[in-house]
C-alpha cells in the first residue's frame, strides 16, 4: 500500500487564475494537480497525492479562520499519512497560508506536515514550528526544490529518525542533530577561514543566537524642545479596536490620535493583545503606554511635546519581517511629522 | 596581583571553609544548592557587586555536582552589564541540564567538594595542596 | 623550526618476552614497561600496582575510566627530547627528527575521583564516537596505594603514562620509518619574503587550565600560571603541551590529540599553498575574570604583532571557557583579524536548549564537534579495562546508567575525545 498525501496549492498553482482569482474559496480535488506531479514523479509509487486542496491567497488571509476549519475537517475525514503545502518560493501570501494551514493541520491533527519556500519568504518565520524545506525564490526552482521535499515527506511517513537539517534538507529549526561530515572539524575549519579571508561565502555550522540587536541612538542632551513620539507592541487601541488589530499575528499597525486626551482612560482605550491578561491594562492603558506621566512632563516643561499620534499593534506571535515593515513605514510618518525621539513599550 | 583582601567568597562547599577561612572572608551557605549560590551571587552583581570568577568554573556539570564557590568584591561599585549577562546566562546554562536522579555516596561528596575547592584554589592562585595538609585533611 | 616526523606504522601488539619494533608488530615486555615506569619517586610513592592489557580495534572491550592518551614517539635527531620539563629536560624541542609509532597509542586508566568517566569502546556503537577505538592499546591500569590523595594520584597516573610512553617510543628509534613527512615553519621576515602573496595565518590553541582534572602543561609548567605566549606548531608534536584532564572526557584534549593536534596538521596541508601558516599562539581558560580579560588581551597582541590575517581559535571544554572562546574571537575580529572558532555544544538531550553559554555576532564562523548531550546506548563488551561502578556518576551518565546487562545508557561526554574541539572528528551538528 502506497502512502497516501493530501496537498495544498493557491489559485496560481492550480491554474486557476493569478492575482485577480486569489479571493477562490478552498476547494477540494481528487488526485494530483500541477507540482503533485513533481512529488509522485520522485516517490516513485511509494506514495500517492489523493486529494490536492486549492485555495485563493486572499480568501486564506482574510478568511483565516474559516479556511483553516475547512481544510482540517477534510484532512480529518481523509485521514492522509502527510499533508504537504506549497511549494511557494517567494510568493509571500502564498508562503503564509502555507506555513499556517500546515501548523494547524498539524497541531489539530497531528499527522506529519511539511512545507517549502524561499528562505526570505515571511511564512519561513514558521521554521521552528513546521519543517520547511528551502527552495528558490521562483517557480523556476520547482525541478530541485520538489526532489528534496518529496525524499523528507517520505522518510516523515515512514516514520524514520530526522537527521540533521543539512542532511535532510530542511530550514535549521533550532533543534540541534548531530551527524558525520565526511571531513573533519580542523579541515572544515581550515576551509571556512580560506572562504573568509578570500571574501568567499562560506556557512557557519553554528549561527550565533540572533538578537537582532539595534544600536541605541545618541544621548539627548536636552529634552525639553523634542517632540516626543510613541509606539507599542502591547496592543493599545482605542475602544472597539475599530482596525481590528488582531489578537495575535497582527497584519497591521494602527495609528491613533491622542490629541486632547490627558490620559488614557478605560471609557477610550484597550487592549488587542491576545497574549497576556488583559484585565490590568484595559483598566487603565498607561500602564501599557504611559501617556498620563508624559503629559505631566509635558506640562511641566521636561518634554517639549508629545506628538499627537501614537502607532500600536500586537507583538504576540507577529512575524519579525511584518514587524518590520510596519516600524519601517510608521518611522518614515513621525520623521516627517517632526518626531526627535520615541518611546517604545512592550509587553 | 591577587590579595586575600576586598574579596568574599560566596560558597556552599563545608571543605572551602574548613581551609580557607583563616586566609579569605567567606560567606557559607550550607545545604543550599548549586543554582541557589548562581541565584545569590547573580543578585550580588545586579546590586553592583564585582563578580571576580566564572560562575560555570570546571567541567563538572550543574546536574552532577552541588557544590559551588564564586568570588565576588566587597565594595557596591557600578552595576557591569557584562556581569549581569554572565550571571543570567549561567543560571540559564545551568537550567538546562537535566536532573540525574543520582544519589551520591559521602565519597562521591567529598570529591565533588574538593574540585570545587581546587577550581576555587586555581583562580585565586592559592597552593590547593598545601591548604588540604595544612588543615590537616590528610586522605579526604 | 624544521621537524622530519618518521611514520613506523604498527599493524599489531603483542606481549613478548622481548621489546621491539619489527615488521609493523611492536611487541611488549610488561615486566619491562613496568619497571621504567616504577623508575619515579611519585609513581613509587603514590601507585600500588600498575597492570597492561591490550585492547584492538573491532574487539569486545571497554576501557575505563580513562585519564590519558598518548603516542608512543622518540627523538632520533634535533635537541631535546619528548615530553621536554616532564620527561626529557626543558631543552626546546620541534627541529631535528621524530620516530612516531603510528597506530599505537598508550591509555591510561585508573579512578582519581568518584564521579570520574571516558570511556573507550573498541566496537559498537561507542566505537563509532572516540578515535581510540581504531588504534591498538596498550592500557595501563594503575591502583593507589592506600590513603594517597587525589592530586598525588593524578600527578603519579601522568607520569606513569608518560613513562610508559617513552619507553615504548624509543623502541621506534633505530627502526625505519615507512614514511617521513616534513613540517616546517619561518621566522616573521623570512616567511614573509618567502610568501608574499600569502594569507598570513596562526592558531589560536586554547588550554583547559582550571583545577585538578581540569589542567593542562606547557614544557612541563602548569599552563594556569602562563601569560599567552608563542610555540612553533612543530614543539607540539615533540610533547611540548600534555594534558592533565579527564572530566568530562569527551571534548578534552589527550595528550594523544596535543601530539596530533589536527588544526595544526590541516594548516601545514595549506602551509606555503594558500596560507602562509606562522605559528601558534596559546592562552588558557582560567576561572579568575582578570586573567580571561588579560590572557585574551595578550593573544590578541601576539596576532596583532605577528601581522595575522586570519586565526583558527579552538576551544577545550564548555561553560566558563565559552567565555574565553568569545573574548579571543571578539577582540581578534575588533582588530581586523579574521577568525573560525571550534567549539562543540551542549544542546540538551533535545537539542533544543542554547549551544553555547556566551556568544556574539562577531563569532559568525564556527565549527561544531556536536551536541554533547545526544543519548547514547552502548552495549555491553565481553570484557571491561579498568572498572564501571563510577558509571551513574558521571558527567553524561544518570541514575541507572550502568544497566543490569552492562550496557550503558548516557549523554555523549562521557565517552573519551567525542566532541573533540580541535576538529580531530566528523562529527557536526546542524
Amino acid at each position: 500500500m502506497a502512502f497516501r498525501v493530501v496537498h495544498y496549492i493557491n489559485q496560481f498553482f492550480a491554474n486557476v487564475g493569478g492575482e485577480e482569482m486569489a479571493h477562490i474559496p478552498a476547494e477540494l480535488r481528487e488526485g494530483k494537480i500541477g507540482p503533485g506531479l513533481a512529488f509522485e514523479t520522485a516517490w516513485k509509487g511509494e506514495a500517492v497525492i489523493t486529494h490536492t486542496i486549492v485555495c485563493g491567497d486572499s480568501f486564506f488571509a482574510e478568511h483565516e479562520k474559516e479556511a483553516k476549519e475547512t481544510v482540517v475537517n477534510w484532512v480529518k475525514e481523509i485521514k492522509p499519512d502527510l499533508f504537504i503545502a506549497g511549494p511557494a518560493f517567494n510568493a509571500g501570501r502564498y508562503g503564509y497560508a502555507c506555513s499556517n494551514i500546515a501548523l494547524e493541520v498539524k497541531q489539530q491533527v497531528g499527522i506529519p506536515v511539511l512545507t517549502g519556500m524561499y528562505v526570505e519568504n515571511p511564512g519561513a518565520d514558521y521554521k521552528d514550528k513546521i519543517l520547511i524545506v528551502p527552495t528558490a525564490n521562483s517557480a523556476a526552482g520547482m525541478r530541485k526544490g520538489a526532489p528534496m521535499m518529496a525524499a523528507l515527506g517520505l522518510k516523515l511517513m515512514k516514520g524514520e529518525k530526522l537527521g540533521a537539517s543539512c542532511e535532510d534538507n530542511y530550514m535549521p529549526n533550532g533543534v540541534r542533530v548531530n551527524f558525520f561530515e565526511k571531513e573533519r572539524g580542523a579541515k572544515r575549519a581550515v576551509k571556512m577561514l580560506l572562504n573568509k579571508i578570500n571574501g568567499k561565502p562560506f556557512v557557519t555550522e553554528f549561527p550565533m543566537p540572533d538578537f537582532d540587536r539595534v544600536e541605541p541612538g545618541k544621548a539627548i542632551p536636552d529634552m525639553s524642545k523634542v517632540v516626543l513620539g510613541l509606539a507599542t507592541s502591547g496592543g493599545t487601541v482605542p475602544k472597539g479596536n475599530p482596525d481590528r488589530i488582531e489578537a495575535s499575528n497582527a497584519s497591521h499597525y494602527g495609528e491613533y490620535d491622542i490629541e486632547g486626551w490627558d490620559s488614557l482612560t478605560a471609557d477610550g482605550w484597550e487592549t488587542a493583545h491576545g497574549g497576556y491578561d488583559p484585565v490590568y491594562a484595559n483598566e487603565d492603558s498607561n500602564r501599557v503606554l504611559p501617556v498620563d506621566v508624559l503629559r505631566q512632563m509635558e506640562r511641566e516643561g521636561k518634554i517639549g511635546k508629545l506628538h499627537r499620534y501614537f502607532y500600536s499593534t500586537v507583538g504576540n506571535g507577529t512575524a519579525v519581517a511584518s514587524s518590520r515593515k510596519f516600524a519601517e513605514e510608521y518611522a518614515k510618518k513621525m520623521l516627517a511629522a517632526g518626531v526627535q525621539a520615541c518611546i517604545m513599550t512592550s509587553t | 596581583m591577587k590579595s586575600p583582601h576586598r574579596i568574599r567568597i560566596i560558597t556552599n562547599n563545608p571543605l572551602v571553609v574548613t581551609v580557607l577561612s583563616e586566609y579569605y572572608t567567606i560567606e557559607y551557605y550550607e545545604g543550599i544548592g548549586y543554582r541557589d549560590i548562581l541565584v545569590k551571587v547573580r543578585d550580588l552583581v545586579y546590586s553592583g557587586y564585582e563578580l571576580l570568577t566564572h560562575p560555570l568554573a570546571g567541567s563538572v556539570k550543574p546536574n552532577e555536582t552541588m557544590f559551588k564557590s564564586i568570588v565576588v568584591g566587597t565594595d557596591m561599585k557600578a552595576v557591569e552589564i557584562e556581569h549581569c549577562n554572565l550571571m543570567m546566562n549561567a543560571i540559564i546554562t545551568c537550567d538546562k541540564f537535566k536532573p540525574r536522579n543520582v544519589t551520591y555516596s559521602d565519597y562521591h561528596i567529598k570529591d565533588f567538594q574538593l574540585i570545587d575547592y581546587t577550581l576555587l584554589c586555581g583562580a585565586l592562585d592559592f597552593d590547593a595542596i598545601a591548604g588540604l595538609s595544612k588543615a590537616n585533611i590528610n586522605s579526604y | 623550526m624544521k621537524l622530519e616526523l618518521g611514520f613506523i606504522k604498527i599493524n599489531d601488539v603483542q606481549f613478548s618476552n622481548e621489546c621491539a619494533v619489527k615488521d609493523g608488530i611492536l611487541y611488549v615486555n610488561p615486566e619491562d614497561v613496568k619497571a621504567f615506569v616504577y623508575d619515579n619517586d611519585d609513581v613509587k610513592s603514590y601507585i600500588k600496582s600498575i597492570n597492561f592489557d591490550i585492547a584492538k580495534p573491532g574487539e569486545s572491550v571497554r576501557i575505563t575510566p580513562v585519564k590519558d592518551v598518548i603516542e608512543p614517539r622518540v627523538k632520533v635527531e634535533g635537541p631535546g627530547g619528548i615530553f621536554p620539563g616532564v620527561i626529557a629536560k626543558v631543552d626546546t624541542v620541534g627541529s631535528g627528527r621524530t620516530h612516531v609509532l603510528k597506530g599505537a597509542a598508550i591509555v591510561t586508566a585508573g579512578k582519581i575521583v568518584g564521579f570520574q568517566e571516558g570511556i573507550i569502546d573498541m566496537s559498537g556503537e561507542g566505537a563509532k564516537y572516540t578515535p581510540f577505538s581504531k588504534t591498538l592499546n596498550l592500557v595501563m591500569v594503575a591502583e593507589p596505594v592506600e590513603g594517597t590523595k587525589q592530586h598525588d594520584y593524578e600527578r603519579a597516573v601522568r607520569f606513569a603514562g608518560l613513562r610508559a610512553a617513552t619507553f615504548v617510543g624509543a623502541l621506534g628509534k633505530d627502526v625505519e620509518p615507512d614514511e617521513v613527512k616534513s613540517f616546517e615553519t619561518y621566522g616573521i621576515m623570512e616567511g614573509a619574503k618567502l610568501f608574499p602573496e600569502l594569507p598570513r595565518v596562526g592558531y589560536v590553541h586554547m588550554l583547559q587550565t582550571q583545577g585538578l582534572l581540569h589542567d593542562t602543561y606547557v614544557y612541563g609548567v602548569d599552563a594556569k600560571r602562563i601569560v599567552a605566549t608563542l610555540i612553533n606548531p612543530t614543539e607540539t608534536m615533540d610533547g611540548a603541551i600534555l594534558s592533565g584532564n579527564c572530566v568530562s572526557a569527551t571534548d578534552k584534549n589527550t595528550t594523544y590529540h596535543h601530539l596530533n593536534n589536527p588544526v595544526v596538521a590541516e594548516l601545514f596541508e595549506e602551509h606555503g599553498k594558500s596560507l602562509n601558516y606562522v605559528c601558534n599562539i596559546i592562552t588558557n581558560e582560567n576561572v579568575y575574570l582578570a586573567d580571561k580579560q588579560r590572557g585574551s588581551d595578550w593573544a590578541a597582541k601576539l596576532a596583532k604583532l605577528l601581522d595575522l590575517d586570519a586565526v583558527i581559535i579552538s576551544e577545550e571544554g564548555f561553560g566558563n571557557p565559552d567565555a574565553d572562546l568569545i573574548m579571543n574571537c571578539t577582540k581578534q575580529e575588533k582588530q581586523g583579524i579574521k577568525t573560525v572558532l571550534i567549539t562543540d555544544e551542549y544542546a540538551g538531550c533535545d537539542g533544543k536548549s542554547q549551544s553555547l553559554a556566551d556568544s556574539d555576532p562577531l563569532a559568525d564562523a564556527v565549527v561544531t564537534a556536536g551536541n554533547a548531550n545526544m543519548e547514547v546506548v552502548l552495549p555491553p563488551m565481553d570484557k571491561v579495562i579498568g572498572m564501571l561502578d563510577y558509571v551513574d556518576y558521571c558527567s553524561g551518565g544518570h541514575a541507572g546508567s550502568l544497566r543490569p546487562d552492562g550496557s550503558i545508557e548516557a549523554e555523549l561526554q562521557i565517552i573519551t575525545g567525542a566532541t573533540n574541539e580541535m576538529g580531530f572528528n566528523c562529527m557536526s551538528a546542524r
